[in-house]
């Protein structure tokens, strides 16, 4: 599986990535989706370092929440294969790739509205425990559970229904789940859809403090959240990627500018701006 | 809230922890008019029925565990019920034949004992297998279903064929089941007269102290991690793989311990009432006690019980007075409250308890 697009960005032959590729947390070799006769992910070749923030961004239909089920094992690739730590995840259960370490969360945010923001937080982090220690009352709160409410800020409202929060709160929760989880590697598919911009800054704040312990794909389609808080970014086009560089390269590209431009003319002013 | 598809009333924002009295007060008022007020008050027949409502509502406590709690509308608990019934009927049929073959066997003609009956002489053979079977046979059913991810009417509809499939292999096995007529003619129950009204009170206690127990459990199961767990399956299956859980484990380890229940409550069930037949743990029977599990709110535990219950009575009492109008009522009943009160008759009283406690008294 060649990438011609590729070919065309020195940045892409010699990223930094080269060097990582024997310790590659995430490695995707010639991944073919196809829904019915649409490819909606054809011939991706994607490798993820340790410690990486990487976003992953690309007009609507490019692949990019294509390519995150295909990594959680919510979708079933066509070809191609997916090794996360040196491990073929094909033919593996979604529960089993978060045993592995890979966790992730939703464009829509589904949290579980009858439990409490505190019980949310503490089912996700006993996910390890064997079964049969859960029957146990689970009374007062973990160091690492009050540490994620702390880092999502909902401290204050740990002991409320999270059917009552806000939209940006269940993000939050759901990445505060995500961190009691201890993954190797997040995902998280566009985490400020629909947010206020108070919350997108608290949002990328988060999003920040994360990165710097974990490592973490972002799947986003808003370029102002882009230009602020990405480094690494691969673009994905109709199922391929079209390049992969900084975010100044990025932006600067030609070809990048032309596809925003094709479909979303905001977008495309974002781009350039 | 923005819950669009939950037709549900909303519990209150905060939840507010009930004051620590609260629960074991009520629970020991209801224990007290259970073992103490009812045995004084009521005549051995009127006991005698009370026992067989109590019976069903250990049905609806499994009931209540696996739809209320867990999302699985199981409409053939019947199944679990009767296999249970069954267990006991046949450790009774031959501890009254002492060594020669049950009544019915010789009117169907047949010559030697079944190999599958030979054990059930054993009362702790019959009484593990009470419960055994219907466990095993929903962890085989669970682990089939549940990883193919059938849910929902689905496995509403699989369950309530189960039920029929049961009764038809019943009845179809004349000398091995006693066909429709089932199993019946006890006369002695581990040494006592089935008939005295002291034996009959003895199985009355019994069967309230088995559910006492057994509500207990299920509490603690609920107020568990396993039960936001459970919960958290019924309300996001899928989301819940991404937790890393399986939550196929969790609903078959809960539909098993709902079949073990229904299996407890039909091991009872046969010394109270006497019999144990086709008629009484097919479709319909079954559906009833999923009509009398919503009556009473299926989210509560206690609402199950209750709902039990008062199905019991009202069926009791309308089949004395109005036999006829009992099917269309108890069908009106049922659409009134999914439409009406879907958190039942358990979610009424919380509603009013709220109020008044949001009053300031």
């Amino acid at each position: 599986m060649s990438e011609a697009p590729a070919e065309t960005t020195p940045a892409a032959t010699a990223s930094p990535e080269t060097a990582l590729l024997e310790t590659a947390l995430l490695e995707i070799r010639g991944l073919q989706v196809a829904f019915g006769g649409f490819r909606a992910i054809d011939g991706v070749d994607l490798t993820v370092g340790r410690g990486e923030l990487r976003f992953l961004i690309g007009p609507n239909g490019a692949g990019k929440t294509t390519l995150i089920d295909v990594i959680t094992g919510l979708t079933k690739p066509t070809a191609g294969t997916v090794r996360f730590e040196g491990l073929d995840l094909a033919g593996r259960r979604e529960h089993e790739i978060v045993r592995l370490g890979v966790g992730r969360t939703f464009q829509t945010s589904v949290v579980f509205e009858e439990l409490t923001v505190l019980e949310n937080l503490d089912l996700a982090a006993s996910f390890r425990r064997p079964l049969w220690s859960l029957l146990r009352r689970g009374r007062g709160v973990s160091e690492e559970v009050a540490a994620a409410l702390e880092t999502i800020g909902l401290t204050s409202l740990a002991r409320s229904r999270a059917g009552v929060l806000s939209h940006g709160q269940r993000q939050w929760l759901e990445i505060g789940m995500l961190i009691v989880q201890r993954p190797r590697l997040l995902l998280l598919d566009e985490p400020v859809a629909g947010m206020a911009s108070d919350e997108r800054e608290r949002t990328g704040e988060l999003l920040t403090e994360i990165a710097r312990d974990h490592t973490v794909i972002v799947v986003e389609h808003d370029m102002d959240f882009l230009r602020r808080y990405a480094s690494q970014v691969t673009v994905l086009h109709e199922g391929k990627v079209l390049m992969e560089g900084s975010v100044d390269e990025v932006r600067a590209d030609p070809h990048v500018q032309e596809i925003y431009l094709g479909r979303a003319r905001e977008d495309a002013e974002d781009a350039v701006r | 809230m923005t819950a669009v598809e939950a037709p549900v009333e909303a519990p209150p924002v905060v939840r507010r922890e009930p004051r620590r009295w609260q629960g074991p007060a009520a629970f020991a008022a209801v224990a007290l008019l259970a073992l103490v007020v009812a045995p004084l008050l009521l005549e051995p027949f009127r006991l005698g029925l009370l026992a067989k409502y109590l019976c069903y509502a250990i049905v609806a406590l499994g009931i209540g565990l696996a739809w209320g709690q867990g999302g699985m509308l199981t409409l053939g608990q019947g199944v679990f019920f009767g296999l249970g019934g069954y267990a006991m009927g046949m450790y009774l049929k031959l501890h009254d034949a002492g060594g020669d073959l049950p009544d019915f066997m010789v009117w169907s003609g047949v010559e030697k004992l079944p190999a599958l009956w030979t054990p059930f002489g054993n009362p702790v053979f019959a009484l593990a297998m009470a419960v055994a079977v219907p466990v095993v046979v929903a962890l085989l059913l669970g682990a089939l279903v549940f990883r193919q991810r059938v849910r929902g009417a689905y496995f509403a509809i699989l369950t309530q064929a189960l039920a029929a499939a049961l009764v038809i292999l019943l009845v179809g096995q004349q000398g091995l089941t006693g066909g429709t007529n089932g199993l019946t003619n006890f006369f002695d129950f581990f040494g006592q007269d089935l008939a005295a009204d002291e034996t009959q009170r003895g199985l009355y206690l019994t069967v309230a102290v088995v559910l006492g127990v057994l509500y207990l459990g299920a509490r603690q199961l609920v107020r568990s991690r396993f039960g936001r767990l459970l919960l958290a399956v019924r309300d996001g299956e899928d989301r819940v793989r991404f937790l890393g859980y399986n939550p196929a484990t969790v609903k078959t380890l809960t539909f098993a311990v709902s079949a073990g229940m229904a299996g407890i409550a039909g091991a009872l069930f046969v010394p109270v009432v006497g019999i144990i037949s086709p008629a009484l743990l097919g479709v319909v029977p079954s559906l009833e006690l999923v009509v009398g599990v919503a009556v009473g709110g299926r989210f509560a535990l206690a609402g199950a019980i209750l709902g039990a219950v008062v199905m019991g009575y009202a069926r009791t009492y309308f089949s004395e007075e109005l036999p006829a109008a009992w099917l269309y009522l108890q069908g009106a009943l049922f659409v009134l409250v999914m439409t009406l009160a879907p958190r039942g008759i358990a979610g009424l009283a919380a509603g009013l308890v709220r109020r008044r406690r949001e009053a300031g008294t």
